[in-house]
């Protein structure tokens, strides 16, 4: 009983704690970078206190509502994306000492992540308007096409480790990283990313060309909430990218906590940068692409692991 | 510990159940559903049947929002959102009811169930592939990616570079041409036959 209360608790802080880092951290960059790109100039005080102040102005905004919405739905949603993004980060193993051992650890990812379709699309349903439904559309084809690599991408990983367990699959990264050593998983699983987390090129469900979409009708503490769920979604994925395909907690030096944050941040900053630097993409071509292109890759990635794994474990 | 969350999942599932035919929307309705099938996964979690609860969890969230889109699309009602009774057909469907009812609670009350098995052991998933397919293990494998195929076949066919042209552009079976066609001129003996 003390066992399960202790891991609770430690579960619970670490989770928590590094939520909120990684939110922050995520805003961070999106302001650095976004600006960097933009070729404005850097102002680090600006960047660092920002967040704060835009978090405060939507929390004094007063709410809008629209006739007839689905409002207990409606404020379900970005607690369900929040709590799915706390619930897919509880089994990635921030360090050695936290990791909880979950035996389907990496299923019991994929099965969080395809939650997030659920959530976006009450987001969206609920508000009974145009845009934000058209959004949730959208969403649900977007993830019906990025849930395939995403899921696939993650079992390749799990075969040379032996184990859905994820501390397995970083322990099975001792001598060799699996972005070398599957060379195609960090890509297929970055662009899955993008699509789970709804960002740049991929932001289909909340468009500047559709108003907006799923967040056209937020405003106040539920957009503030909602940006923040999106965040921790980004953190989540990111982190069990860093878990999977960059050895997680190992490295020289520095304590395994400092390296898998540093790896977390760096993914999140490939995913900030991407957001930055590409266009949006048509969800139809997105949708095609996908499953000509990605999900067959993704195919043949399963397969070249499967047979790598099996000669290793015969030699 | 386990105890208590069965019943509270129990009570969960079975509440929500309720729900999905008290709403008055099919979206809300299969969402009802799902929190109520969740409940079930979090059981079989419970169970030491980690996989089959996760996987069922990670099918759920697919299966139920692409059956709320469908039920919109078949019904014509706009996203969903316009109220309508879920119940239909109510002598039938209490008959039914009664019936799968009185069927299940018998293989429960009368099914014979094996007194203190334990799982602890981490192997779970491959002990229950074992137990579930045994020697058919590779046929079910098989079987699996010949499905897979033939839905990527399917979807090939269906998609917008389908057999007979692009789908936005005005794409029509040879067939139908041929009757559209029919109206407007004598239909020449060439397309006749094809």
């Amino acid at each position: 009983m003390t066992d399960w209360l202790v891991m609770v608790v430690v579960t619970t802080t670490s989770v928590g704690l590094a939520l909120t880092l990684g939110i922050y951290g995520t805003v961070v960059l999106d302001r650095v970078i976004g600006r960097s790109i933009a070729g404005e100039p850097l102002r680090l005080t600006r960047a660092l206190v920002g967040p704060f102040q835009h978090a405060a102005l939507l929390l004094l905004q007063q709410r809008s509502d629209t006739e007839r919405s689905d409002s207990a739905t409606w404020a379900v949603a970005p607690a369900l994306l929040g709590a799915l993004a706390a619930a897919a980060l509880a089994v990635v193993p921030l360090t050695p000492a936290v990791a909880l051992e979950v035996s389907s650890g990496i299923v019991y990812f994929g099965a969080t992540m395809a939650m997030v379709m659920v959530a976006v699309f009450l987001n969206g349903w609920s508000a009974n308007s145009t845009f934000p439904l058209i959004g949730g559309y959208r969403f649900v084809a977007q993830a019906l096409s990025f849930e395939m690599p995403l899921v696939l991408v993650l079992i390749a990983a799990a075969l040379p480790a032996e184990s859905l367990n994820v501390a397995d699959i970083v322990r099975s990264q001792d001598t060799l990283w699996n972005v070398v050593r599957q060379p195609l998983g960090l890509p297929l699983y970055l662009i899955a990313a993008l699509g789970v987390s709804f960002l740049g090129p991929l932001g289909l469900p909340d468009g500047i060309d559709l108003a907006g979409g799923t967040v056209a009708e937020l405003s106040g503490t539920a957009l503030l909430l909602w940006r923040a769920a999106q965040a921790a979604v980004l953190v989540a994925v990111s982190a069990m990218g860093a878990a999977v395909f960059l050895g997680g907690w190992l490295g020289p030096w520095l304590p395994g906590s400092v390296w898998m944050a540093l790896k977390t941040l760096l993914l999140i900053a490939l995913m900030v940068v991407a957001k930055h630097l590409f266009g949006r993409v048509r969800l139809e071509r997105f949708v095609v692409v996908s499953w000509v292109v990605l999900i067959p890759v993704a195919l043949v990635h399963v397969f070249l692991s499967g047979i790598l794994a099996l000669r290793r474990i015969g030699s | 510990m386990t105890d208590v969350l069965f019943w509270i999942m129990s009570g969960i599932s079975v509440l929500s159940a309720w729900r999905v035919f008290r709403t008055d929307s099919m979206v809300r309705a299969a969402y009802w559903l799902m929190v109520s099938f969740a409940a079930v996964a979090v059981i079989l979690v419970l169970l030491s049947a980690e996989f089959l609860g996760l996987v069922l969890l990670l099918m759920l969230a697919g299966e139920m929002t692409i059956m709320a889109v469908f039920m919109v699309m078949f019904m014509m009602n706009p996203a969903g959102l316009n109220p309508m009774t879920m119940v239909h057909q109510h002598r039938a469907a209490i008959a039914a009811g009664v019936l799968s009812f009185l069927g299940l609670g018998a293989v429960g009350v009368f099914g014979r169930f094996p007194a203190g098995v334990s799982f602890a052991t981490r192997d779970v998933t491959a002990r229950l592939g074992m137990e579930l397919l045994n020697d058919s293990m590779l046929i079910f494998q098989t079987a699996g990616v010949t499905l897979l195929a033939t839905m990527i076949g399917a979807l090939a066919i269906a998609s917008r570079r389908g057999r007979y042209g692009l789908a936005d552009e005005d794409s029509i079976e040879p067939a139908v041409e041929n009757s559209q066609n029919a109206g407007e001129g004598p239909p020449s003996t060439e397309k006749g036959s094809a």
